[in-house]
């Protein structure tokens, strides 16, 4: 550790100004900052809260349900991210549908998916294609190629999300965001400065531990000055303008619609669907299936640990009944989620 | 699913890189960087590089601490 980053730990430790919160949207922060034992380095004037940056945790139950009826009702091999299979619906997850016959395959990627679908023509194969920024352009990679083979048994079921709306909505939560770095690799810096001009502040953060503390300790810096600012602490991936050829790619493929976040509910215009032109890739319209809402259980309090308004252990489920290995919320499923966070590197 | 891992460039052509993440070989997409090269450093989200990056976290940080912490 250098000398430098020792100086950051000591500031953090010491920090005796007013009172603030900093929410780490970053799913992958959150477990960072846990893992490496941040938290326990920070003065009790420095509050740390997680927020909606987690895609596995703002999908939806509809989402699911719509999956579970695709694979159940239309024989349609589902083909996802391995955190998503044991993520609860309104009655089922995909892990109990398997046990019924859905035919549910895990994929490390869209263009693994578009390929299993080239390679098994006797079956017709939807990917469910969840995330932010970071991953939307493989979805739109994975429609190309498809497309341009000629295959036809290849679709999406979309619930992309991208972070502005989210970053809005949250406001009046946090006093300064930690801004998720990989997002802004393929956005660039306007979406802050977006913010910054509303007067929210923000510090883009990598993820190892130098980073996050130096990103930490300037944020808490900077916020003493009483002024809104933005900086941008990973400009070893960050750049101003972000990806030109991955935004390229997913504006030719996709159009903003609006977007259900679990627990949190509609935010205008901070979804991605296929445009029209691209219908045959969009599975419900290919199926006809519906898009539902669906329902969570009324015990989980997901919404609120999602908006950063409630901590893990204040939900009732939290550790009893809803734990990794039977979750009841979304965000006690995946890696990334707060609650399993919480549950992996928070008690005592 | 939305963990991005930093890899090194073994091999690039035609869209595709070989990339080796901490010993794990794979094949994920390198068309969204332009100019991509063996031995170059990336980050990889969902089958994609999406980002060409530095391996030097440690000196960049203490350039920042430098700049706003005095």
């Amino acid at each position: 550790m250098t000398e430098e980053v020792k100086k950051g730990i000591e500031f953090l430790k010491n920090y005796d100004g007013k009172k603030l919160r900093i929410m780490e949207v970053c799913g992958t922060h959150t477990h960072e900052i846990f893992r490496l034992g941040i938290r326990k380095l920070l003065s009790d004037k420095i509050e740390l809260i997680s927020g909606p940056g987690c895609p596995v945790c703002v999908t939806p139950a509809g989402f699911i349900d719509s999956a579970v009826e695709l694979a159940l009702d239309h024989g349609v091999t589902i083909c996802t991210f391995g955190d998503l299979v044991r993520v609860p619906g309104s009655e089922t997850s995909l892990q109990k549908a398997r046990g019924i016959g859905a035919k549910v395959k895990v994929v490390y990627s869209p263009q693994d998916a578009e390929k299993y679908a080239e390679e098994h023509p006797e079956e017709e194969v939807a990917f469910l294609s969840v995330g932010f920024e970071t991953t939307t352009p493989s979805s739109c990679i994975a429609v190309r190629d498809a497309e341009a083979a000629g295959i036809k048994n290849f679709s999406l079921v979309t619930a992309n999300k991208t972070m502005p709306g989210a970053y809005e909505a949250m406001a009046d939560y946090t006093d300064i965001y930690l801004y998720p770095g990989h997002v802004h690799a393929i956005t660039g810096l306007k979406d802050c400065e977006d913010m910054l001009k509303k007067g929210m502040s923000g510090v883009v953060a990598g993820f190892t531990a130098s980073e996050l503390i130096s990103a930490l300790a300037i944020a808490v810096k900077k916020y003493q000055s009483g002024e809104p600012f933005l900086v941008n602490a990973y400009p070893r991936v960050v750049t101003e303008e972000g990806s030109l050829k991955a935004k390229e790619l997913v504006e030719h493929y996709m159009q903003p619609c609006d977007a259900e976040w679990r627990g949190i509910g509609l935010i205008p215009a901070s979804g991605m669907e296929l445009r029209e032109e691209f219908a045959q890739f969009d599975a419900l319209k290919k199926y006809g299936v519906e898009k539902t809402s669906g329902h969570s259980n009324p015990g989980c309090r997901c919404g609120e640990v999602l908006q950063g308004q409630c901590q893990p252990e204040q939900c009732p489920l939290f550790g009893k009944v809803c734990t990794p290995e039977h979750p009841i919320g979304a965000c006690m499923v995946s890696n990334e989620g707060t609650c399993s966070a919480h549950y992996l590197y928070g008690r005592n | 699913m939305c963990v991005g891992l930093s890899a090194r460039v073994l091999k690039v052509s035609n869209g595709t890189a070989i990339i080796d993440a901490s010993g794990a070989k794979r094949s994920v997409s390198s068309e969204l960087i332009a100019d991509l090269e063996p031995g170059d450093y990336v980050m990889v989200h969902a089958g994609s590089a999406i980002a060409k990056i530095t391996d030097d976290d440690v000196n960049e940080s203490d350039e920042l601490m430098k700049e706003f912490m005095n």
